[in-house]
Formats: C-alpha cells, sequence, structure tokens
C-alpha cells in the first residue's frame, strides 16, 4: 500500500549511492584506522596491541583522555544550564520575535569556529573586556586568569556548541501538547512543581539528544581547546595532532584516535539509556 | 507558484555563480612557489620584503606555509613523492635531521649568483645561511623598570605570574634550555640544571606559548611581561606599537644561524633556487636590515648597521665570537626533552 | 488570598529565572561576534577592545592577501563540490529509508548519521591514513570525499524530516491516476520536500566551508583552505587581518542566512 516493502527493488537502487559512498570512504578509512593502530605503520605488518598498551599504562597519557572527557561533561553542563532557558523563550516568544531568537541561536554554528574562538582571545585576556569590567566594577582586585585556563576553555567550548544543545530542545519542547502543562497549573501544582513533574520527562529526549551533540562535539574541539588552552592544557585532539603530524609516530596516534572514538561512543550509549530510563517512560 | 520561481531562480543563480567560482581567474605569469616559513618576524620579512622583489625578478607568486623547522622535517619525511612545500628554512638543529632524512637537494652553488658573496662562515653545500638568530631577554618596560641582565632575573619573586615561557619545540625554545644548563654549570651534555631551574620556575610562569608566533601574542595581550626571546621578534613587536624591549644577556649571547634549502623532489626546484638566491641578494639583505625586521645580513656587501650595531655585535667579525651550540649533542636527545618538557609543564 | 500570592511569586521566580539565564545566554551567543567586527575596524596594529581608532585599513589590506584569497577560492570550490554531492547521496539515501518504518531503515539511519557523532579529528586521520594506504595522493578531490561523509548527515536528517511530513496519500493519488514512479518523484515528492533539501545543503554547505578537523589532515600549503589560513594566522601572528577576513565571513554567512531563510525557509527546516 503505502511504505513499500524492504526488499523492494527501487529502495535498493536508492540506497546504493550513499551506501557504497559509506563503506568506501567512511567505512574504510576507519578499519584502516583501527588496522594500523595494531600495527607498526602503513606496512600492516606486526599485528600486537603494543600502542594501546603503552597509552593505558602512562598516568600522563591516561590524564589527557580523562581531562577531555571530563572536559566536554562540564561544557555540556554548562550549555545545558543555559540551553534550558534559551529553547524555553524561544518557543514560548511571540512569532516575530521568535525569528529573531532562532536566528540569534542559529548564527554562531554557521560563523565559522575560528572566527568565534578568535573573538573569545579578545574577550578573555588580562586586558580583556571581561577583566576590564570585572575590574571598573570592584568585583576583583586583579586580572582573573582565564585564557589559557579550563574555565576559559569550557566557557567558550559553551558558547560555541549551544546552538547544538538548543535546536534539539526547542524541537521535543514544540511537541509536547501545551494542555498538559495548563492542566497541570489548573489542578493547583505551581510552575517550577509543572515543570518538574510534568515538562521535564516529556523533555528528556531532547535534552539527550543535545547532550550528546554537544558532548561528542566538545571533546572533539581542537581549534578551541588550542587557542584557549595553550600549551599546558593538552587534550586528546591535540595529543592526537602532535603525535600524529608533529612526531609522525602514526600508530600511535591511530590507537589513541580509537580509544577516543571508544570513550565518546561509551558516553553517547550511557546518555541514550538515560533518555530511556524508567523515570522517562514512566512520566512520558 | 510565485514562491516555487523564487527558489528555481535562486536555484539557478547558485549554479551559475558556482560554475564561475570554478573558472580559473586570469592566468598569473607562472605557478605560485610554496615555501616554509617561520612565524613572526620572518613570514612578515618573507612577505613584505622578499615576496615582491622574487615577483618582481620571475613574475611568479609566493604562497608560504608557516611551520616550525622541526615540523617541516616531519612533514617531508611523511610525505611520499610530492613534497608540500618546495623551499624549507632550517635551524641548526633540525637541519642535521633533515640531512639525516635524505629530504633535501644539495644547494646548486653555480646557479646561484649571489652566493660567493657570502661570508664563509656562512656558505654551506646545502643552503646558504640568511641570517642569524640572537636570543635575549623580552621584557615590558612600563612594567619592569630595571633592566634584566640574565636568566636569573626571571626567578625574580617580583615578577611571579608574569613569567612566559615557550614549548621546546622550537629552536628559541630550545636554546633557552641549553643556555640556562650553561649558567648553571651543565650544558649540552647535562641538562638537569635547567630542568632543576623550571620546577623552580615554574609557579611563577604566567604562561607557556606552543610555538613562536603565539610567544608574540602573550606579549601583545600583556598576559605575560618578561621571557626569553629572539631579538628580531621582539623589535617588530615593539614597532607594532606593544610595550616590549630587547635586554641582551651579560653571560653571553647565544645565537645560531638559519638558512633556507632546495626540498628534494620540489615541483620548481628552479624558482625554489631563484627564491633563495634573492634571499641573500644584498638588495633584499639591506632592506630586511631595518625597522621593522632588523634581520642580521650574511653577505659581505651589506655592513651591520642599526640596531644590530647597538645591541648585538658592531661588525661581521663579531658575529663569529657569539656563543653557539653543539647542535649535534642537543639532536640526541630533542625528543626525549621535548617530551620531557611538556610532561613537566602540563597544569 | 494567601494562595494566589503563593502561587504569584511561584510563577514570578520562574519567569525571573528563565528570563535572567535566557538574557545572559543570548548575550553571550552574539557578543564575540559583534567584538570580532568592531575590532576589525581598528586603526592600529594590535588587537584591543575597544579599539584606539577607526578604520577600514585592515579590509583594504586583504585586497593584498593573495594567499588568503586563494584559500578561500580554494574553500569555496570544496564547499559547492561536497554540497552537491551530499544533495546526490542524502537525497537518494533519504528516499530508500526516509518512508520506511522497518528495523533496518532505523538501524542504517543511525549509520549513516553516525559521521556526526564519531570525533571528526579522528575521521580526517583516518581518511589521512586510508588515501596513504591506497596510494591515492592528496588533493582538492580527496578533500571533497572527506567532506562529502561529514556533510551528508545534514542533507540526509532534514530530507528525511521533510519526507516525514509528505502526505503518503499524495503519491498514492498520483499513481492510481497513471503517473509513472518518476514522474511522481519529479513533480509531487521533489517539489514537496525541495525546502527539506535546501535546509539540509545549506547547511552542508557551511560544515564544508568552516570545517577544520579533517581540513587539518587532508591538505596542505598547495591545497590550503581558509579556515586553516586563518587559524595558522591567529596561532602565529594575532594579525589584524584574521579580524577582517572574520568580519567579511560574518557578514557573508548573515546575507547566506538571510538568503536560506527567505528561499529555504530554513529556521522551520531546523526545529
Amino acid at each position: 500500500m503505502t511504505a513499500a516493502p524492504a526488499a523492494d527493488g527501487p529502495e535498493w537502487r536508492l540506497l546504493l549511492p550513499l551506501g557504497a559512498f559509506f563503506v568506501l570512504f567512511f567505512a574504510a578509512p576507519l578499519i584502516v584506522l583501527l588496522l594500523v593502530s595494531l600495527s607498526d605503520g602503513l606496512a600492516l605488518n606486526a599485528f600486537s596491541l603494543t600502542h594501546y598498551a603503552r597509552f593505558l599504562s602512562d598516568s600522563f597519557s591516561l590524564s589527557i583522555l580523562v581531562d577531555t572527557l571530563a572536559l566536554g561533561a562540564k561544557a555540556t553542563a554548562v550549555c545545558l544550564l543555559f540551553g534550558l532557558p534559551v529553547a524555553w523563550v524561544c518557543v514560548h516568544a511571540s512569532p516575530r520575535l521568535r525569528s529573531l531568537l532562532l536566528f540569534l541561536v542559529i548564527l554562531p554554528i554557521l560563523t565559522s569556529v575560528v572566527v568565534r574562538t578568535f573573538a573569545w582571545i579578545v574577550i578573555l585576556g588580562q586586558q580583556g573586556i571581561l577583566n576590564k569590567t570585572f575590574l571598573s566594577l570592584g568585583l576583583i582586585d586583579a586580572p582573573l586568569r582565564l585564557l589559557f585556563s579550563e574555565v576559559g576553555v569550557v566557557m567558550v567550548l559553551a558558547q560555541v556548541q549551544m546552538p547544538l544543545m538548543v535546536l534539539p530542545l526547542i524541537t521535543t519542547l514544540q511537541r509536547i501538547d501545551p494542555n498538559l502543562a495548563d492542566a497541570s497549573r489548573a489542578l493547583g501544582a505551581g510552575h517550577w512543581r509543572t515543570f518538574r513533574r510534568v515538562i521535564l520527562p516529556l523533555w528528556l529526549p531532547g535534552l539527550v539528544a543535545g547532550c550528546i551533540l554537544v558532548f561528542a562535539a566538545c571533546t572533539t574541539a581542537f581549534v578551541t581547546q588550542t587557542l584557549i588552552g595553550g600549551a599546558r592544557l593538552v587534550y586528546m585532539p591535540l595529543y592526537i595532532y602532535q603525535q600524529a603530524a608533529g612526531a609522525n609516530n602514526w600508530p600511535f596516534a591511530a590507537a589513541m584516535s580509537v580509544l577516543l572514538m571508544i570513550s565518546v561512543l561509551l558516553v553517547v550509549y550511557l546518555l541514550n539509556l538515560c533518555g530511556r530510563s524508567r523515570w522517562a517512560t514512566r512520566h512520558g | 507558484m510565485s514562491r516555487r520561481v523564487g527558489r528555481r531562480d535562486f536555484l539557478r543563480a547558485g549554479v551559475a555563480a558556482g560554475a564561475l567560482a570554478l573558472l580559473p581567474r586570469g592566468a598569473p605569469a607562472a605557478e605560485p612557489l610554496v615555501v616554509a616559513t617561520f612565524p613572526g618576524t620572518w613570514n612578515e620579512a618573507h612577505r613584505d620584503v622578499l615576496a615582491p622583489y622574487f615577483r618582481k625578478k620571475t613574475g611568479a607568486d609566493v604562497i608560504q606555509t608557516i611551520m616550525l623547522a622541526t615540523d617541516q622535517v616531519a612533514k617531508l619525511e611523511a610525505a611520499h613523492g610530492k613534497p608540500p612545500f618546495d623551499v624549507a628554512i632550517m635551524d641548526e638543529g633540525p637541519l642535521l635531521d633533515a640531512v639525516k632524512a635524505g629530504v633535501l637537494e644539495k644547494y646548486p652553488v653555480e646557479k646561484s649568483p649571489n652566493y660567493k658573496d657570502l661570508v664563509p662562515a656562512f656558505q654551506d653545500p646545502w643552503g646558504p645561511k640568511i641570517s642569524l638568530q640572537v636570543i635575549g631577554i623580552g621584557f615590558n618596560p612600563k612594567k619592569i623598570k630595571e633592566r634584566p641582565k640574565s636568566w636569573n632575573d626571571l626567578f625574580n619573586p617580583a615578577y611571579k605570574g608574569r613569567v612566559g615561557l615557550t614549548a621546546l619545540n622550537s629552536t628559541l625554545g630550545m636554546a633557552f634550555m641549553v643556555d640556562l644548563a650553561k649558567t648553571r654549570g651543565g650544558g649540552e651534555s647535562d641538562i638537569e640544571p635547567a630542568f632543576k631551574a623550571l620546577k623552580e620556575l615554574l609557579p611563577s610562569v604566567g604562561a607557556i606559548s606552543a610555538n613562536l608566533g603565539a610567544h608574540a601574542a602573550l606579549f601583545q595581550q600583556e598576559q605575560i611581561d618578561i621571557a626569553p626571546y629572539n631579538f628580531n621578534f621582539v623589535q617588530t613587536l615593539k614597532e607594532k606599537g606593544v610595550d616590549i624591549d630587547f635586554a641582551t644577556l651579560d653571560t653571553g649571547i647565544p645565537a645560531w644561524r638559519t638558512s633556507l634549502h632546495v626540498v628534494k623532489n620540489a615541483v620548481q626546484p628552479d624558482l625554489a633556487v631563484q627564491y633563495i638566491d634573492a634571499h641573500i641578494s644584498p638588495e633584499v639583505q639591506e632592506d630586511m636590515e631595518r625597522s621593522p625586521y632588523w634581520v642580521i645580513p650574511t653577505n659581505r656587501k651589506v655592513p651591520l648597521k642599526g640596531e644590530i650595531v647597538k645591541q648585538v655585535a658592531k661588525s661581521q667579525d663579531d658575529l663569529a665570537k657569539l656563543k653557539y651550540q653543539d647542535w649535534v649533542k642537543i639532536n640526541q636527545h630533542r625528543s626525549e626533552w621535548i617530551e620531557r618538557f611538556n610532561r613537566d609543564i602540563k597544569l | 488570598m494567601a494562595r494566589t500570592r503563593l502561587l504569584d511569586l511561584d510563577r514570578m521566580s520562574f519567569r525571573f529565572v528563565v528570563g535572567a539565564l535566557a538574557a545572559i545566554a543570548f548575550f553571550f551567543l552574539i557578543f564575540p561576534t559583534l567584538i570580532v567586527l568592531l575590532t576589525s575596524f581598528t586603526s592600529t596594529a594590535s588587537l584591543r577592545f575597544p579599539p584606539p581608532g577607526y578604520s577600514l585599513r585592515w579590509y583594504a589590506a586583504l585586497l593584498d592577501a593573495r594567499q588568503m584569497q586563494q584559500a578561500a577560492l580554494n574553500s569555496l570550490k570544496v564547499a559547492i563540490a561536497a554540497t552537491a554531492l551530499s544533495i546526490l547521496l542524502g537525497t537518494s539515501g533519504a528516499l530508500a529509508i526516509g518512508r520506511s518504518t522497518a528495523r533496518w531503515a532505523k538501524i542504517l539511519d543511525s549509520i549513516f548519521m553516525s559521521p556526526l557523532l564519531l570525533p571528526a579529528l579522528a575521521f580526517g586521520f583516518a581518511a589521512l591514513l586510508y588515501f596513504s594506504l591506497i596510494g591515492v595522493p592528496l588533493s582538492l578531490a580527496t578533500l571533497v570525499l572527506g567532506h562529502v561523509a561529514v556533510c551528508v548527515p545534514f542533507v540526509l536528517r532534514t530530507t528525511i524530516a521533510s519526507l516525514a511530513q509528505l502526505d503518503p496519500a499524495l503519491l498514492d493519488a498520483s499513481l492510481s491516476l497513471g503517473a509513472g514512479r518518476f514522474f511522481t518523484f519529479r513533480r509531487i515528492t521533489l517539489p514537496l520536500i525541495g525546502r527539506g533539501i535546501a535546509a539540509g545543503a545549506f547547511l552542508a554547505f557551511m560544515a564544508s566551508f568552516d570545517n577544520v578537523p579533517v581540513s587539518l589532515f587532508l591538505t596542505d600549503a598547495r591545497t590550503e583552505v581558509l579556515p586553516i589560513h586563518l587559524w595558522q594566522i591567529i596561532d602565529t601572528d594575532l594579525d589584524v587581518r584574521t579580524a577582517a577576513a572574520s568580519g567579511l565571513l560574518i557578514l557573508a554567512t548573515i546575507a547566506l542566512m538571510a538568503a536560506a531563510e527567505r528561499f529555504a525557509g530554513l529556521s522551520k527546516q531546523l526545529h
């Protein structure tokens, strides 16, 4: 009738271009990455786990991986904290204001990440706007170290990736029936209670989607981490790049890349589980 | 109806614009030459003095790739066949690695008319030395009233949080560590005094730049007030209006030679030689030996003057008396020291 | 009485918190962009805010920035090619899996969207290893292939969303009236999902033009693209021309976005 049967001819023919491309230019490179990480170079001799062992037994390297995941978590948390109100305001605003607000939300994604990070260098420096303002307001006595500090990196990452959090939040919030909130308040529950007991559980799929996208983006945000972090804050992307391009240590860099991918996918999987938790299905 | 027409028009216009963008622009005189250059004073001097002179002589444009010498060697080793650039710029240490890795061509002296005019100490079969780099202390004269005299001034508790350092992948970083060791009883064979001093210094450090160019930004944005720095780079920043001045060390001026080379399997080897020859020509060297670059000349026909005479050496013979390093010894330990440095500085 | 006042406090505190947090967030969303624009008009060679004086000298300097222009041209070529390829692959793929609710369709959907989740840096490095292994030298063509892998999910996502809103009854009506499958596709399906494809294409174009992690590994000085060139300058120089180039990019992005909004209803497609 309407939905074509799974093994229909035309469907497979339509799938072929994208499928072939994926196999040749996405799956194949990843397989090569895995193979190189298990051997000694492009010649692919001597298969072993030495590079993985070397990474996992070295506390310096492990600390870099942990720091990267922690950075992603912190930036995601900040994004969530500010993303929820932004999405709320966008959805509840008047139609004309909404277009403007959406424009403000989308514009950052479309501006080059180099440009956006560059702006923050001017803002966060010792002589930057933020410090000058705080000093003149008397909030601090001496300029804060924001540039080249983890606080700075988290701030910039959160701002740069915020749209990735807000867009799924808006999509999901719009699908929640407004009558539910009205009914809840008519029954006497306050705004906060309604939010916590009615809106939030229904909103959870959007939150999870936003968190996944932001976390994935933050852990791999090479430009932001290096420009704002400097030489003393080393995260996985810079470490991989240093080994791959600077030291030509391809097998070790490949092992690190695989470990980074596995870590990110693990977190994504856990976040997905949260989204399908009993709490969500009970209230959803 | 009208809406759909509008969209189709837009798509058509977009395709047309795309097609136009893909058409080649008016053909240049020759394919551009791709060269490597160092950040800071170097890429500016090469862009503003050397490239125009080169274009006038050969009609070819120059594309710069800004890379430290160690990275250039790595990229050349990784490229099988077509190198990513035709002209390499090397400091003494990485040059030894590059020669060992076999990624450079011997310099065709017969094709380079200006080569014979070089001071003999600056001639080399692998490529001419185009200049000397000397290091000392860069400091902000508005914040630091007393002129620094030696590396010990970096350890002054009054400058806590305002001291800058740079990573060891640049020659500035490496030469600094070696010289620091020398002033404390060590040297190329015994780097321990330097690493011990580093541990002492770290709490005072304001920022560590990952490479030379970022070092300039630290001063420009006033993140640091005092740091080891190259003579040239300090002058260039000063001309840009940044509060910075150069202090020579009374323990002796560390220096090293910088050279240009033709890369093996270069796409345009003849243009590459002409580019290098242009750099050692008296016109270019004289033009670079002024504000804001102050590149020390190596051509006999160009006398030393200005800031160079004031702060570095009075004549070309004096240049031979500066403090040079044993790069053969340093190269044996380079990766080990870089690794150790990166671990020590990590927050 | 007391109950109404309590509810008022509850409502006001809720609105206050939401409003304040949102205001701070919106401020920080646009603030950096404004800073870049303002700083690009500085008259000095140093990046200070507020600029001590204003001038257009850095925009004028862009006219001489041959290498930057070449990099921008490369970026444009690659983005156009990557977008075109993404449209072809993404639309056909969306048609194949977007209308089916079968399990394999959902699995394929996740697989094709995975480039957005995997660290792009790791994929860029993997692509470099792959091309080196099979002996294909790096060029703008290999760069396009690398970009398509990370851009096609955008087209896929928006086209599938569009297809989901397509009423199957329309297709049935067309087929039962005697129209062939291709005719139906061309005259019924395509126009209706056109806006979805256009929105996805726009996102894919921007994703390619701005891409750093994949370009980092698949380009060199001979095939330089704009983001890498800008990053190299910022990392080595903090040259004010970067601010001018950034200013231009911002203005171009705003113009493109306004066009995409007008012709493809971009904001409606994204949520």
